[in-house]
């Protein structure tokens, strides 16, 4: 099993699980408080398992052009994006997010599980295109800094004036006298950045410990609950290949005027019919609903499949993640929720599952 | 070790304990059990004058993560439930043993089904064993 460079303060501290080949923490301490610490302060990920990959060369620009739904060309320098791998079935094949450094530069931070059927799908559609791809991810390390104080956890280690990048936006510079890529993107719903070093030694070590000045140690158990909570979809669970970006409720990444991309044609003929399920959240009156649990109306006649459930900390309520026939169902239907063998109630609700002004990236400040 | 096994309890090779006193005993998880599950945030329990069979199921205990089934240390009728764990269910995570109980039960065949169960040293055996599985 694969192994980060944070290895041993995960194995000192945290109960140790295998996830996507490599050994990493399932909790420090406990995932309420964890999950907690990032929606009222912040906390620190080691997201060194998520696959980073450099492509480069003269025709970089057209070749992510020619593989992902939105526009990148278009993009200034700097910006960070995130959209979708798809085949030429407009399945899924990875979400991602891409960092334009340059027009002939672009870093890409996949799924620790996809990485080697990403680089083969785009390998597949590189033509003869004049650009490479490397394989980074064994010379990184990349902690996410999550939750609405992430300014200033991170802000003491780092001469980047962090309060003037705007969210999907990453710059080079420095962390703890690391070199590093720091951008304003993350998978919790919070406010934060993640930082890529260019280091894997005790450096990389170093920075980590320096962050827990201002942030908690969080592990996988509450990156899975605060994105769950968020309302964002995790690969391989509640999307896959077999799942379009219109069922997954991913449109919103498709630039409308774009086309010749893999998956684009089979794409446009789904705009033009709609989805005939699609991923919606449900909130429960009791009980936690629980992956491929089933979702029915409130007659009793099934109507879909729970993908991802769970506690939500900040509601103390179960939450669920899953698909819903489209589009007869409607967000504010009553559902029910098959928990073992018993119909629980619940409802159709949007994303976020908690109230956007008290908590995630949008709450109003503090007074 | 760094679980802690109390004395003066029956306990289960799925983890729950019973302690007995007079014609009742409460029923718990243990404190391997409530650390494995790691936070505690639902349980699904039945209520008073349910009865409940020695090994059977008996209601759920939730984690963020994971659902794991309740087995009952004995057979019986459910006398009464730990009402707290509605709204504090870490009161598992917090003190297994005390504040944590579950549900209280009258045993119905206590002197013949307690042959069955484990010892605090044998409970203390198994923990040791399941430890030895998870070693490098």
């Amino acid at each position: 099993m694969k192994r980060t460079p944070l290895y041993d303060f995960h194995r000192a501290h945290g109960k140790m699980v295998e996830f996507a080949g490599y050994e990493m923490p399932i909790w420090y301490t406990s995932t309420v408080e964890e999950h907690m610490a990032v929606r009222n302060r912040a906390g620190i990920f080691d997201v060194s398992h998520m696959g980073r990959v450099n492509v480069t060369g003269p025709d970089a620009g057209r070749f992510v052009e020619s593989l992902f739904p939105t526009w990148l060309g278009k993009q200034p320098n700097g910006k960070s994006v995130y959209t979708l791998l798809l085949n030429k079935d407009a399945g899924i094949v990875d979400d991602l997010i891409v960092l334009k450094m340059d027009e002939e530069r672009y870093l890409l931070v996949i799924n620790a599980a996809s990485k080697a059927k990403d680089l083969k799908h785009m390998e597949a559609s590189r033509g003869g295109l004049d650009s490479k791809m490397d394989d980074i991810t064994d010379f990184t390390t990349m902690i996410a800094v999550q939750g609405p104080s992430a300014v200033e956890a991170l802000q003491p280690l780092t001469p980047l004036p962090l309060a003037e990048m705007k969210r999907f936006t990453h710059s080079s510079s420095t962390v703890n006298g690391v070199g590093a890529i720091i951008t304003r993107t993350g998978y919790t719903g919070e406010d934060g950045f993640e930082i890529i070093l260019h280091d894997t030694t005790s450096r990389a070590m170093a920075v980590w410990e320096a962050l827990m000045n201002g942030a908690a140690p969080c592990a996988l158990g509450a990156r899975d609950s605060l994105r769950l909570e968020a309302g964002l979809p995790l690969y391989g669970s509640d999307m896959d290949e077999a799942t379009n970006p219109l069922e997954a409720d991913l449109g919103w990444v498709i630039s409308k005027d774009k086309q010749s991309y893999v998956g684009w044609e089979r794409l446009a003929s789904l705009m033009q019919k709609g989805p005939s399920k699609v991923r919606r959240g449900i909130i429960m009156n009791e009980r936690i609903p629980r992956r491929e649990f089933k979702v029915t109306d409130n007659a009793g006649a099934e109507i879909g499949m729970v993908t991802s459930g769970t506690f939500s900390p900040i509601l103390k309520k179960g939450i669920a993640m899953g698909y819903v026939k489209a589009p007869s169902s409607q967000l504010g239907d009553a559902v029910k929720v098959v928990v073992r063998d018993a119909p629980s109630n619940g409802k159709i609700v949007k994303f976020p599952f908690y109230d956007d002004s008290l908590y995630g990236w949008k709450r109003k400040p503090h007074q | 070790m760094p679980y802690q096994v109390l004395d003066g309890l029956f306990y289960t090779k799925e983890h729950e304990w019973a302690r007995v006193t007079g014609d009742t005993a409460k029923v718990g998880i243990t404190d391997y059990a409530a650390k494995t599950l790691n936070d505690i945030v639902y349980l699904t329990i039945p209520s008073a004058g349910q009865e409940v069979k020695q090994l059977g199921s008996f209601g759920t205990v939730e984690s963020i993560k994971a659902v794991s089934e309740l087995y009952a240390p004995l057979s019986g009728t459910v006398t009464s439930t730990n009402q707290e764990l509605t709204n504090h269910p870490e009161l598992i995570n917090e003190s297994p043993y005390e504040a944590g109980w579950i549900i209280e039960l009258k045993p119905s065949k206590f002197e013949e089904e307690k042959k069955s169960l484990l010892s605090p040293r044998q409970y203390e055996e198994l923990l040791r064993s399941l430890d030895a599985e998870h070693q490098d």
